[in-house]
């Protein structure tokens, strides 16, 4: 197990914003397991961190909760992706893969020549 | 946008934060069930399921501060929390926030009083509009025929020459001012005339309230008897009359149409009840030699006053070369209105401004003080707050919080003394504080109070807080309330604050010892006349009613006639100037048997003309030759008095007993010296050197406004109401104006002394007073502190004189200390007092002394009740408390 990390500054919320994309409304729980999950058990999301992220993301009014009923009939708060959520999804996403690929670039660097 | 949206909602996050709170709990309670579920299903047993999911959600409280944090505005909330706490501690402590919330208000009080009277007429534009544009024009005289003066009144003629080639200016004009009789009913009253040129409201861009103001030809004999009212005037004298314009006023018995009225607050210059155009005669317009008007000018777009000076310096140079006789060596001199305006208080404003500064940072220190031994017997709780997990800037900000919240109640209150503070200060000022009438507490004063309120709580809050962030606070927990090593460290802090205080007030002190001691040297100087028991009152007569010399030479002969057959008077004079009214006007002289000069090349010296009587009634001493008499009149040879200064000046080996001079604008009349007088201060008491001046009698030079002097008897009570009936017998019409004592009058030429000498006694005053309460509360502490050990001394034998020394030298140390370091600040502060003292050096050791003693008393006196506590220690219950 030990070789998790905690997620990378900056990116939990572009995250959260892809899996409500993929999943559709999630409760918290949800979101952090499927996190985990997609990075292969690799990545650890710390609840102290997920919680404010929330909060931020639904003040900045990409996602919006309510409270609903789980898969396993316990009450939880989902949240869905609004309409500015996956616009700004879209924005983030397309940078992030500029910035992987530049970065890729730099790393390894025989790729050019080639 | 986003980011706005997020804002909007933070900001709205404490109006709800009890539901989100809750709501939060509960999500977080249905995320732990949830992998409690989960690894249930994994197969782990139910409290092991429950274990795992707790550790790994890791702490709750920490992730609902996180959110807390994220949802509101972290800050203001615990603001507003620490508001409250605060709130609440000064409510449980009644006594300390009352002493710490008077100091802090007292301190801060002052400051805005003194700002608020700064702001006004230092800092505010003066009340026209494009103030900054206007300028006032001098003439400078040619320094080795006037050493020592640098602004002269400007001459007809050369103003008409600058008004005419000057390219930097929009407008100019020249001003001065008259005095006229104005009936109300059937009572004179003194009605004061700005006499101005037309272009005067041009110049300031004043515009009427009603009517017009003057045209251009109004400045032309004959068309000038018009007038426009101030607004004082028409409001108080004619019942804001509406329709005042195009009638007309009787002034000095001719009849003047009104054409206009100026709005309130328009005064310039500032005592004018009303104004007429000043109409030169042909004849005067080609005089230079005559300076008694002033001038002012609006600088035109873009011109600087460089620029202008460059442009009058010019013009000076041709008009020298052009009238040499008149001219040689005068100049002009630009400087802008304000600095015109309020250049000669502007030092005593500033020494005052840093005087309370002085006085708010020793409020400072006392609350600093309280506040210290106020937090460090709080360290318990302190300590546990941080045990529970506050972190040492959450400690910090709620210590200052405290303070501030103490200092905005002072504030508060200080505003509230600041403002009848100001309305006091401003009537004790009167007329010697220019644009008084402006003063007020304003915005901006509300704004410098709540400034220096917040910086006040932070300074006083900022010795204890850091004292505070050096306690080892588990240590202070284990210790509870008892002594520790870093108690002792606050309360060498809060010794040092009494240096800090003594030092400050030190200071304070020397300044206004400096001050009272150049009063009393100004009032100790010998002004060459004895103002005891002497009436003065002035007399103008309108040229109208007396338009020959004989006539107005026998109007004054009557009325001093008159006067002088009162029952209760000893003796009556008039002269055409008061000593100490200023230099007046100055004449040059050719004196027979010197070589014959130019008439520029002539000295110039001081004119005056008296009656018989003048010399006596003023206790001038007559030290050789005669008085003038009765029979020095108009056809009989014309003779002079000089003064003490001008014969040693002139005839510096021989007696001037029968020498004669011409005085230069009545060429062709020599006089002929038949007295020496004693000099006289012309300017003030602070005149460092005696201005020559010569006496001509008033029937050899006929003059339509004399300042009568009237000496009483000691015993005959008030003389005022005989000597005004007097002169109403001569001529009922005939206004009597500004009659008061000479000693008043004199009394009034200090007031600019004497007021900052009051106010800086006053700051000094409450200086020493919160020096001496800082040092009280140190040694009480201090005393409290050591009652254990004080006790153990006395079981142990030492005797109630050496427990009284033992306190009475700690306080000691301290003052003496402050003394110490308060004689280099004075040292170094008092130079700026250079400019209002007088006869009296800034390191003046007499005074350095005094003050020292006298602060060392106070400091004994502070000492010698917390000692007198420490001697009745009781061994038994001191020992006990330990």
């Amino acid at each position: 197990m030990g070789e998790k990390t905690d997620v990378w500054k900056g990116t939990l919320a572009l995250m959260v914003l892809k899996t409500l994309d993929t999943l559709g409304p999630l409760h918290g729980y949800g979101i952090a397991r499927r996190i985990e999950q997609t990075s292969g058990d690799r990545l650890l999301v710390n609840y102290g961190t997920l919680y404010p992220a929330l909060i931020k993301l639904e003040q900045e009014g990409f996602i919006s909760s309510e409270w609903g009923t789980s898969d396993h009939n316990r009450r939880a708060k989902f949240y869905t992706l609004t309409r500015a959520g996956r616009r700004h999804l879209g924005r983030e996403a397309r940078d992030w893969e500029r910035a992987t690929s530049i970065l890729a670039r730099f790393l390894s660097p025989g790729e050019e020549s080639r | 946008m986003s980011r706005l949206r997020s804002w909007v909602s933070r900001l709205g996050g404490p109006l709800h934060g009890g539901r989100l709170d809750r709501d939060l709990a509960d999500e977080m309670e249905s995320h732990l069930q949830m992998h409690v579920d989960d690894n249930l299903r994994r197969g782990m047993s139910p409290d092991e399921a429950r274990r795992r999911a707790l550790i790994d959600l890791g702490g709750v409280e920490q992730v609902r501060e996180a959110c807390r944090e994220r949802r509101g505005v972290p800050w203001l909330e615990s603001l507003a929390r620490d508001v409250r706490y605060a709130l609440r501690g000064l409510r449980k402590n009644p006594g300390f926030t009352a002493v710490a919330v008077l100091t802090l208000a007292l301190g801060i009080g002052a400051n805005t009083a003194i700002f608020s009277l700064v702001n006004a007429v230092l800092l505010r534009p003066l009340p026209y509009e494009g103030a900054d544009r206007i300028v006032q024009v001098w003439h400078t005289p040619p320094p080795e025929s006037f050493p020592g003066f640098t602004r002269f009144s400007v001459s007809p003629a050369n103003y008409l020459d600058w008004r005419a080639q000057n390219h930097v200016f929009e407008a100019m004009a020249a001003y001065g001012s008259t005095t006229f009789g104005w009936m109300d009913g059937d009572r004179p009253v003194a009605v004061t005339a700005g006499e101005v040129a037309p272009d005067l409201f041009a110049v300031l861009r004043a515009r009427p309230l009603l009517g017009r103001t003057f045209a251009p030809d109004e400045e032309s004999p004959g068309k000038n008897k018009v007038a426009v009212l101030g607004h004082r005037f028409w409001r108080s004298r004619l019942g804001s009359e509406p329709g005042v314009v195009g009638k007309t006023i009787r002034l000095g018995g001719e009849s003047y149409t009104i054409v206009g009225v100026m709005p309130a607050g328009f005064g310039f210059p500032r005592w004018a009840d009303l104004w007429t155009p000043l109409a030169w005669s042909d004849a005067e317009r080609q005089v230079r030699g005559m300076h008694d008007y002033r001038a002012v000018a609006r600088l035109k777009p873009g011109v600087t006053v460089a620029q202008a000076q460059a442009e009058m310096d010019s013009i000076s140079r041709r008009l020298e070369q052009r009238y040499p006789a008149d001219n040689k060596g005068w100049g002009a001199l630009i400087v802008p209105l304000r600095d015109e305006m309020v250049g000669e208080v502007r030092p005593a404003l500033l020494v005052l401004f840093a005087a309370v500064s002085l006085v708010l940072l020793i409020a400072c220190a006392n609350v600093a003080s309280l506040v210290l031994a106020r937090t460090l017997a709080r360290r318990k709780e302190i300590a546990l707050r941080a045990a529970l997990g506050a972190s040492r800037g959450r400690v910090l900000q709620q210590v200052l919080c405290e303070n501030v919240v103490l200092a905005l109640a002072g504030g508060a209150l200080g505003l509230f003394l600041a403002r009848e503070g100001v309305d006091g200060i401003v009537a004790f000022l009167g007329e010697s504080l220019p644009r008084s009438s402006e003063v007020r507490v304003d915005a901006r004063a509300l704004g410098f109070t709540l400034l220096i309120s917040v910086l006040t709580g932070l300074a006083a809050g900022l010795v204890p807080a850091l004292r505070l962030m050096k306690v080892n606070l588990s240590e202070a927990l284990k210790q509870g309330m008892g002594r520790t090593a870093s108690d002792s460290g606050g309360h060498r802090t809060r010794g040092a604050l009494v240096i800090v205080e003594v030092a400050l007030s030190l200071v304070l002190l020397v300044g206004a010892g400096l001050m009272i001691r150049t009063l009393a040297v100004l009032r100790a100087v010998d002004p060459g006349f004895d103002p005891r028991g002497v009436l003065s009152l002035f007399l103008a007569i309108p040229a109208t009613r007396y338009a020959t010399p004989a006539q107005q030479i026998d109007f004054f002969d009557r009325a001093l006639e008159r006067v002088r057959a009162q029952p209760g008077i000893d003796s009556a004079g008039a002269v055409n100037q008061l000593p100490m009214a200023g230099r007046g006007s100055t004449q040059p002289v050719a004196i027979e048997g010197h070589a014959a000069a130019a008439l520029s090349e002539q000295p110039e010296v001081a004119v005056r003309v008296l009656t018989p009587g003048y010399l006596r009634a003023m206790q001038i001493p007559l030290l050789r030759g005669r008085d003038v008499g009765e029979a020095d009149v108009t056809g009989r040879p014309g003779i002079v008095l000089v003064s003490e200064s001008m014969a040693r000046r002139f005839w510096p080996d021989e007696d001037p007993i029968g020498r004669r001079l011409t005085l230069s604008f009545y060429p062709g009349v020599p006089r002929e010296v038949v007295g020496v007088a004693g000099d006289v201060k012309l300017e003030g008491l602070a005149d460092t050197q005696a201005s020559p001046t010569l006496y001509v009698p008033l029937a050899q030079m006929p003059q339509t406004w004399m300042s009568v002097v009237v000496r009483g008897r000691p015993q005959s009570g008030d003389i005022v109401p005989a000597v005004t009936a007097a002169i109403r017998q001569v001529d009922a019409e005939q206004p009597v104006l500004e009659v008061m004592t000479l000693e008043a009058f004199m009394e009034d030429s200090l007031a600019h002394q004497r007021v900052s000498m009051l106010l800086l006694a006053l700051f000094a005053g409450f200086a020493v007073l919160l020096a001496g309460l800082g040092i009280y509360s140190v040694l009480s502490y201090a005393v409290r502190r050591r009652a254990p050990e004080i006790g153990l001394r006395v079981a142990l034998g030492a005797r109630h004189s050496d427990i009284l020394w033992m306190v009475l030298g700690h306080g000691l140390r301290l003052t003496l200390a402050g003394l110490a370091i308060g004689v280099l600040g004075a040292l170094a502060l008092t130079r700026l007092l250079g400019g209002l003292l007088f006869g009296v050096r800034p390191t003046d050791p007499l005074t350095f002394a005094a003050v020292s003693v006298l602060l060392c008393a106070i400091a004994l006196l502070a000492c010698y009740l917390p000692a007198r506590r420490a001697m009745r220690v009781d061994p038994m219950i001191a020992l006990r408390q330990e």
